[in-house]
């Protein structure tokens, strides 16, 4: 089993005391990257959710910056102590409630404390209360203080409530820690001696927008906020009345004059705020030095922006190319790290300003408007190369590589720039791989100004050199008109492609050969169109080839047609589905199609070519479908049903987990193995061929499997593992069940809604469970739907019809 | 970055084929990320790093190391996962041995002068626990790998020793001095000695099993093969000869199970950048098999006299065997400025040109790319629009498809009426504009998509009663029982036209219509039904709008046609009589039949009179003349 695919910017990293360490949280691991080399040197496991924040233990002296301790959190409920040049874990303490972020002020102060007695160590938690009960409207995210020494809370302790998980921010001195709530900041001040009932002292500081994100000064009482519309402020001599005065940092203005606070909201606590502004959108990063003479800050234009704190002078750091998230500073003046969305993390080198090297991962899913959201367009699989490929937000696609866990290249498809602020004009709206690997065909629609301007654009590409990149070969515009393109397929082995489309008709396209290299330029390996069709001018939903080529089939809304490619002829036509189908695929080389379609009554269907009808359906909403190409097996990644009746039952038992995926053999109905799996809205299912080379010593039995299913989530993590074999160890991101009534009983058609499921799989059902099959409201709406073949004879339908009126009245009759 | 330069280059691979290690000559040592073909990072100037100072970063080295041997192992004794630490193992001139962590970008140890005079081999088993270093001073020492410890050290020679080797289980060593000697590894023990080569000992390998090694000498054009069976035999077994001397070499030998793949695949690199595989089922085989050769080639646009070096293979590895007599060799080729990396599956006796292009070298790689990019738009890509995918089309599906449409209905027998009605009905609907003149043009068009359906029909897979939904199916669903070809009595047929709700029956109408102008269907069999359902429906196809156009079309053709019906009913008078006087025994029977019929229409046509307004009268009266 292979994973990969994490998020390197789920949280902010964290620089060893050397400098020389990165540690950055990637899902439920802590990774640790070298500064030199922006390789991955070691990884902390644990953690069995989402690692939340690390927090390095300082070092005060040279001698002992070589120590790697550090405090994690995670969602899990853990907070958990490594040794991480080992790396090995120390200690774990149990909250028992999912931690957002925490901060330890003590380690941070530690200078003046003598080598007797250590004190208890405290940290400050950002909490979600998980049990309450629903008839309790409250917030459940509180701001808790944990003794880490004797691992428990501290009892009674709740410093605030806030409405979303919050961000702990602390200062570096270990003086000050706060959050953001809103439009307002609180501040508190940790004393010298904490203990466990020690009051702690509060300040709110106001603003009139939603504050964003804020940092402290590290010598001087001086916090920096950024809020939603970009503007920056700045309060000085925060909490002077309030906190304690022993410190004499700000013993100049002892006079507390209310007209000299200028900027300053209320009866907040403060001398003076001023505010800058430069940022257009939000301000997502803020960071003073570590000396504490510039201010770092950034956002959605992906531009760094340097404040000289006294002056208000900028200077920048353009062309980052992403919007930043974090910003992180380390012990070694000159070298900072830069978080950004597009999964990177940018090592800069620190006056100078120059990114000295880049950590990148995979690219996170973007957003797209949603009408453009097709079921095939979010992520294609090269299946013998073992890459993924889907959009990025730059116009780009990036082919990562799902056995290195690497990006392998990235091919820019629109010949536009891209500026993290602008308004998305262009979108790619589908991308499909040749089975080979070697060609690429591309649809983007261009969105129309004011009505004006709208264009769709076909592009097909072939591989460059080296099988890096891909070269753009043709370009058609308006293909089908003005009519959008529902789906792409390439023919299996020829130079042949179809693109179909909502406005009715389909063509094909074909490589033209021409060897006629010597008067025209080389290679001149145009696409041509070869053949249009249309079906009674229904829209084209989806398209594909079968595996020898032979047979295209194309959905036309809720029928499929079955045409001859090379001749252009329609050979038959097989309907049909409640929704428009949205996905086909034939399933590797046998004579079985499997069609999805969404909407109200999603519904996957397969079908028998041979015999010109349904073979069985249910009421699923597949989100992704892969087959085996020399096989007889299919997988199918769907969404759960969101029943009520479901969600109680099995709660505990999916826990969190939102999609199955199913693996069927065409044979039967009946799925063959059903994982349970998290983040599936959004995700991608593909069976990825193994070869010797690229599954390198991986294999613990030293027998390959013949292929292994790669799923990838809805935020880009994927895991690959070999569906065949059952004994497997589970990968924690997917739980195998046993065949189970995943199929909600209200889809099923014909036979099975009549007669319910077939009775050895009632057996299995009993066994885990699972919701009874509940005789649906009104069966009669489904007893009839379906094929005719597929209905019993009229005299066993007219009983079971009429005991089905029957059942519905007697609750009638006994109120 | 001459040809000669390969000699002196020091490049491995690392274990997992993701990275790639070279170092020149220059004392740096340069690390590629194989997958993206860009540098990872480089090392510089690893002695002068002081691990005190820790924020001292690295300056750029003028004090260069003189590498004499470079080895790229992985430590994966406990972790799951090998990737993280591995170790580039490095041999100096001046005796030192150093261990990089490449992940870590940090000197891992070091053992200062281990070998006086130079080391000039490394080697380790595959499990990686523990290094051999061989120097010039004919001693070999153990190094423990994790740590950097000296396990020990002994003689293996008296003279400097050119090359040493490792099998992969550890347990035998291969020295090259001026002999060759197989020593046990643990005891020191020698095994079996070999005459060797004259020269110094450039490279030498163990097969995976153990049972052979191959070494190659300075100068020398060939690879000998040498047999270890513990015998007195002191000369090679088999000589594999190459054009240029061997600078690199490595073997996959599989004997296991499987029978196909088993044999014995050699790699080799030439000094001039060629790479040499052979492959042979046996040792025997070996000697007279012919290398296969991977080169490289130019692309044409780049000159042959430019100042740069000609691209090489510098490095390759045979990651394994897909198929019989086929290897997957892993080559890094081009320039050492920019090397790229690939994957080649080599055959046994075909030979493979790698072409390179220049791009890439002296920009960054995305850089050039687009720009590439830019400039394809203008000259390599094809550009279409709107109009040109529209005319692309039409020629091929046209031509051929109504071609094979006219055959088919000649010899069809599968009621393709019903099936024309249908497309005749689509195209009807899309083209309301079109006038009656222009009526045989728009059939003749839409018959080429037309004809499609019809073709899979006439191979009997369509059924009409899959699709039930789609209205313009129901409408041919409505002919399910009118076969138009049947001779039906008008009472059926009127009880056919009658059992059809108005609304289909005008479509009907419309259809029958302009089959009947495009005379795809004989006029025989559409006439009546066209009157009758005129004479049933008649109420509502008036109350229909574009009726009247529909119905004029109707009188005018009906009207041309009768002006000629006087015409063909002399001439069939006279063909009847003729036919007559030719053969008096029999009369044609049809003939008789079709006055009969037309009777019979007449019969029809006076009974309803009285129903009928004035138009459809007329109409009815002439269609039903025209029949004649």
């Amino acid at each position: 089993m292979i994973k990969g695919g994490k998020s390197l910017v789920s949280s902010p990293p964290v620089f060893s005391n050397d400098a020389k360490k990165l540690l950055v949280c990637t899902g439920c691991t802590v990774s640790i990257f070298s500064t030199s080399t922006s390789l991955q040197i070691t990884e902390l496991e644990g953690h069995t959710a989402l690692v939340t924040s690390v927090v390095v233990v300082p070092a005060f002296t040279p001698s002992s910056k070589i120590l790697c301790y550090c405090w994690t959190s995670s969602l899990d409920g853990t907070v958990r102590y490594w040794d991480f040049s080992l790396p090995e874990l120390m200690k774990t303490v149990d909250i028992r409630l999912p931690i957002f972020s925490m901060v330890i002020p003590g380690i941070l102060s530690q200078l003046a404390e003598t080598d007797g007695k250590t004190p208890n160590l405290f940290a400050y938690l950002s909490v979600e209360n998980t049990k309450i009960q629903d008839d309790q409207p409250k917030v459940h995210r509180k701001i808790l203080k944990c003794n880490l020494t004797k691992s428990r809370l501290a009892a009674g302790v709740i410093l605030a409530e806030t409405q979303q998980p919050e961000l702990i921010t602390i200062s570096s001195s270990g003086k000050f820690f706060g959050v953001r709530n809103k439009r307002k900041l609180h501040v508190w001040e940790v004393i010298a001696h904490d203990h466990e009932g020690a009051p702690i002292k509060k300040i709110t500081l106001h603003h009139t927008k939603n504050l964003t994100v804020f940092a402290f000064h590290p010598t001087e009482r001086i916090v920096a906020a950024g809020d939603v519309t970009g503007r920056i402020l700045i309060w000085r001599s925060f909490g002077r009345r309030t906190f304690s005065m022993g410190d004499g940092l700000m013993n100049g203005r002892a006079m507390n004059n209310e007209d000299e606070r200028p900027g300053v909201r209320g009866d907040d606590d403060a001398d003076s705020c001023a505010t800058w502004h430069w940022h257009s959108a939000e301000v997502k990063v803020l960071s003073f030095s570590s000396d504490g003479a510039y201010l770092f800050s950034g956002g959605k234009e992906g531009v760094l922006v340097f404040w000289q704190l006294d002056t208000g002078k900028k200077k920048f750091l353009p062309r980052i190319g992403s919007p930043l998230l974090y910003f992180a500073t380390s012990l070694d003046p000159s070298l900072s790290s830069v978080s950004c969305s597009d999964n990177r993390i940018h090592l800069l080198k620190m006056p100078s300003m120059e990114i000295l090297k880049s950590i990148s991962g995979i690219k996170l899913p973007c957003s797209f408007p949603e009408i453009y959201e097709g079921l095939h367009s979010r992520f294609i699989f090269d299946q013998t190369a073992g890459l993924v490929a889907f959009r990025t937000e730059n116009y780009c696609i990036q082919f990562y590589s799902l056995f290195d866990d690497r990006e392998n290249f990235e091919v820019q498809i629109c010949e536009r720039n891209h500026q993290p602020s602008d308004d998305v004009t262009v979108v790619v709206t589908l991308m499909v791989l040749s089975p080979d690997g070697s060609m690429m065909s591309t649809a983007e629609t261009k969105f129309p100004e004011e009505g004006l301007g709208g264009l769709v654009c076909l592009k097909f590409w072939t591989s460059g050199s080296q099988s890096k990149g891909f070269i753009l070969s043709t370009i058609i515009y308006e293909p089908h008109r003005d009519a959008g393109i529902s789906a792409i397929a390439f023919h299996p082995t020829r130079h042949m492609a179809v693109s179909s489309s909502y406005g009715g008709d389909f063509k094909i396209w074909a490589c033209s050969h021409e060897i006629q290299q010597r008067d025209q330029t080389l290679q001149n390996s145009g696409w041509t169109c070869h053949a249009v069709g249309s079906y009674k001018r229904k829209p084209m939903t989806a398209a594909t080839f079968s595996a020898d080529g032979s047979v295209l089939a194309i959905a036309a809304e809720t029928v499929i047609t079955i045409w001859d490619p090379e001749k252009n002829v329609l050979v038959a036509v097989i309907g049909e589905t409640l929704e428009p189908i949205t996905m086909l695929s034939f399933i590797g080389k046998s004579e079985y199609l499997v069609s999805a379609s969404r909407g109200s009554k999603s519904q996957l269907s397969l079908w028998s070519l041979s015999k010109l009808s349904e073979s069985w359906s249910y009421k699923l909403q597949a989100e992704a479908v892969a087959c085996v190409m020399d096989g007889s097996y299919f997988a199918v990644l769907t969404l759960l049903p969101r029943s009520s009746k479901h969600t109680e039952l099995t709660e505990t038992k999916i826990d969190g987990r939102d999609g199955a995926i199913l693996l069927f053999n065409v044979g039967e109905p009946i799925p063959v193995t059903t994982w349970f799996v998290k983040k599936a809205k959004g995700g991608g299912l593909a069976f990825i061929h193994v070869n010797s080379a690229s599954f390198k010593g991986n294999v613990s039995d030293g027998k390959l499997p013949p292929a292994l299913l790669a799923y990838i989530n809805g935020n880009h993590e994927y895991v690959l593992f070999n569906p065949y074999n059952l004994e497997a160890h589970e990968p924690s991101m997917v739980v195998r069940e046993k065949p189970v009534g995943i199929e909600d009983e209200t889809g099923k058609f014909g036979y099975a809604s009549i007669y319910g499921a077939l009775p050895e799989f009632d057996a299995k059902r009993n066994q885990t469970e699972l919701a009874p099959l509940l005789p649906s409201e009104k069966p009669w709406e489904t007893i009839f739907c379906g094929s005719s073949h597929n209905l019993p004879p009229i005299t066993k339908l007219c009983s079971a019809f009429l005991e089905s009126l029957l059942e519905k009245r007697t609750p009638v009759i006994s109120d | 970055m001459g040809p000669s330069n390969i000699r002196d280059l020091l490049t491995t691979f690392s274990p997992s084929l993701d990275f790639f290690a070279i170092s020149s000559g220059d004392g740096r040592i340069k690390i590629w990320d194989t997958l993206k073909g860009q540098v990872q990072t480089e090392f510089a100037d690893i002695i002068s790093t002081d691990t005190t100072n820790l924020y001292s970063k690295p300056e750029r080295g003028h004090l260069s190391v003189d590498y004499t041997c470079l080895k790229w192992l992985s430590l994966d004794s406990k972790k799951k996962r090998k990737l993280r630490c591995s170790l580039l193992v490095l041999g100096t001139g001046s005796g030192d041995v150093l261990a990089l962590d490449v992940s870590a970008g940090e000197l891992k140890w070091r053992i200062g002068d281990c070998h006086p005079g130079g080391v000039s081999a490394i080697s380790c088993s595959t499990d990686g626990s523990c290094i051999y270093a061989a120097g010039a001073d004919g001693m070999i020492s153990k190094i423990d790998s994790s740590a950097g410890n000296l396990l020990g050290k002994f003689r293996a020679s008296t003279k400097a020793i050119s090359s040493m080797s490792v099998s992969s289980d550890g347990k035998v060593l291969a020295t090259a001095a001026a002999q060759l000697k197989i020593l046990n590894s643990s005891d020191h023990k020698k095994i079996q000695k070999f005459s060797g080569h004259p020269g110094a000992v450039r490279c030498m390998i163990f097969t995976d099993d153990g049972e052979y090694i191959l070494s190659s000498a300075i100068g020398e054009r060939y690879i000998a093969v040498w047999r270890i069976d513990g015998s007195k035999k002191q000369s090679a077994s088999c000589v594999l000869a190459m054009e240029h001397p061997a600078v690199f070499l490595d073997s996959r030998c599989i004997d296991n199970g499987d029978t196909d793949k088993s044999g014995l695949y050699v790699l080799a690199i030439s000094e001039i950048g060629v790479c040499y595989f052979w492959y042979a089922k046996n040792m025997e085989d070996l000697r007279n098999t012919k290398p296969t050769k991977v080169s490289v080639s130019l692309e044409d646009n780049f000159s042959k006299n430019h100042k740069g070096s000609l691209p090489t293979i510098f490095a390759a590895k045979l990651q394994g065997v897909v198929k019989p007599a086929s290897g997957d060799v892993f080559v890094a080729y081009g320039s050492l400025v920019k090397p790229s990396f690939q994957k080649v599956i080599v055959h046994s006796g075909t030979d493979i040109k790698i072409n390179i292009s220049q791009d890439g070298i002296l920009l960054p790689m995305d850089q050039s790319h687009k720009s590439k990019k830019g400039l394809g738009v203008k000259d390599g890509v094809t550009a279409l629009d709107r109009a040109n995918a529209e005319e692309a089309l039409l020629p091929i599906p046209k031509i051929f498809d109504f071609h094979e449409k006219n055959k088919r209905y000649q010899n069809s027998n599968i009621d393709p009426d019903e099936i024309m009605a249908d497309d005749l009905m689509n195209v009807r609907s899309q083209n309301k504009a079109v006038e009656s003149k222009d009526g045989l043009e728009s059939v003749e068009a839409s018959n080429e998509t037309s004809c499609l359906e019809e073709q899979l029909r006439s191979l009997g897979l369509l059924d009409n009663k899959d699709d039930l939904t789609s209205n313009s199916m129901l409408n041919s669903r409505k002919f399910k029982g009118i076969s138009l070809e049947e001779n039906m009595p008008p009472k059926k047929m009127r009880a056919a036209v009658s059992s059809i709700i108005p609304g289909d029956a005008y479509e009907l109408l419309k259809v029958l219509v302009t089959m009947w102008q495009s005379r795809s269907c004989s006029g025989n069999y559409v006439l009546p039904w066209i009157y009758t359902i005129l004479v049933n429906h008649s109420q509502h196809i008036v109350s229909q709008e574009p009726v009247t156009q529909l119905l004029d079309s109707l009188h005018q053709s009906t009207k041309s046609r009768g002006t000629a019906v006087q015409s063909l009913l002399q001439l069939s008078g006279g063909l009847q009589l003729v036919m007559a006087q030719i053969d008096k025994a029999s009369q044609n029977i049809s003939q008789i039949q079709h006055g009969h019929q037309v009777d019979e229409s007449e019969d029809e046509e006076e009974e309803v009179e009285d129903v009928l307004y004035g138009e459809e009268d007329d109409e009815s009266q002439i269609s039903s003349d025209n029949d004649d």
